[in-house]
């Protein structure tokens, strides 16, 4: 009779301690970490973009993104690509777009954020939506990260993330081979790493890197900046009827008019 | 002191960089297509007023302020939630209003053209977004 009890009461005990461990180790870790909210594109891209209201201490503006660097001949397909569009645009004949079929940007080009977006923190979960297209992509927290050759090709891929001290590291792999971010073809073993952190109460700066042995002959890199926006509700973006079309004849984009 | 000429620099920096990253972020397709330095003004009655994605559109039977023959033209509008955010509201036109409009025409003579700003028949002027570019004339 005296045993059980003394069992009994270490067992209520080892829980007491269990919970406590388990709140401290909460605390420690806050579901939290200051990025929830609404963002808009950093500089500040003019009216309608955004909320017009510079930061109150500016930073400097991340360097413009480099050429893809594509290993041949993609790299020389890439600049014929590049003049061509740009002859069409002057000539008034824009070249054709996967936009114009209500196509999404997917990843990475909708963390360019030019629409707003919305960052949800929750347990084990950070979700960002872009309004443009309704675009959500869902990060899991320390989740086993991901093979490419088991992921199923998504526009947003697959993306696993960890903190790392300040920084929220994301790794994106399973990005549809059709998702041409920039013109830029890619493999399916290309992977994505982003790299978050707030410079400032207001400033978010997201370090990317791409890397794809079977097409760049390095990691290609740039840095994106969002400035927080609060209050801002992102609205329905439902691509519903697109007016744009191709010619058939001479491959640029046209107007319906009636 | 240093420092402030230091931010306000910066700050200037950062407003040019915005203002030449408005054309190329724009996914859905470029303002090629129209005129990039014509612009005329139109004055009629909506006929259509479509509050949809990728891009709003006003169909007016309109009129150029030059005089010329009533035609049937359809207005592109920047996105609702752009709209939205430049003072628009979905009701804010509706069929049979009377409307001006300054836009740049497609450059190919069909009856379309890209709206730059709107002028309601109390004065109220809206504009459609950076990215569509403002009225140069009035």
């Amino acid at each position: 009779m005296r045993l059980p009890m003394v069992i009994r009461a270490t067992l209520v005990t080892l829980l007491a301690l269990g919970a406590a461990a388990s709140t401290l180790l909460a605390q420690r870790t806050p579901v939290v970490r200051g990025i929830n909210g609404s963002w808009e594109a950093y500089p500040l891209r003019g009216e309608g973009f955004g909320s017009g209201v510079p930061p109150k201490t500016p930073v400097a503006a991340p360097q413009p993104l480099p050429e893809p660097p594509l290993k041949q001949p993609h790299l020389d397909q890439w600049r014929a690509t590049q003049a061509r569009n740009a002859e069409l645009t002057r000539k008034g004949l824009p070249p054709p777009s996967t936009g114009m079929a209500c196509i999404p940007e997917g990843m990475p080009g909708m963390m360019q954020v030019t629409f707003p977006m919305e960052i949800l923190e929750t347990p084990g979960q950070i979700t960002i939506i872009q309004e443009a297209f309704t675009q959500v992509r869902r990060i899991y927290l320390d989740a086993p990260p991901i093979a490419p050759q088991d992921a199923e090709p998504r526009f947003s891929g697959h993306s696993t993330g960890t903190w790392e001290g300040d920084t929220l590291v994301v790794q994106t792999v399973g990005v549809k081979e059709t998702v041409h971010f920039r013109n830029t073809p890619h493999s399916m073993n290309m992977r994505i790493t982003e790299r978050m952190r707030l410079l400032n109460d207001e400033i978010m700066q997201n370090q990317v890197t791409i890397d794809d042995p079977e097409y760049l002959t390095k990691p290609w890199t740039w840095t994106w900046m969002y400035k927080r926006w609060p209050g801002y509700k992102i609205q329905e973006y439902v691509c519903e009827d697109n007016r744009y079309f191709e010619d058939p004849s001479l491959k640029y984009q046209r107007l319906r008019v009636n | 002191m240093k420092l402030r000429r230091v931010s306000v620099r910066a700050a200037a920096i950062v407003i040019a960089l915005g203002v030449f990253s408005v054309s190329s972020v724009w996914a859905h397709h470029s303002f090629a297509a129209y005129e990039p330095s014509k612009q005329i003004k139109l004055s009629g009655v909506v006929t259509e007023f479509k509050w949809t994605n990728p891009h709003v559109y006003l169909q007016i039977d309109a009129q150029e302020s030059t005089g010329g023959e009533t035609k049937r033209w359809l207005i592109e509008c920047a996105s609702t939630s752009i709209l939205n955010r430049a003072g628009w509201r979905f009701n804010l036109v509706k069929t049979g209003d009377k409307i001006t409009v300054i836009v740049a025409p497609l450059r190919n003579g069909e009856p379309a053209a890209l709206l730059k700003q709107m002028i309601l028949p109390d004065g109220t002027k809206y504009g459609n977004g950076a990215a569509a570019g403002s009225a140069t004339i009035q």
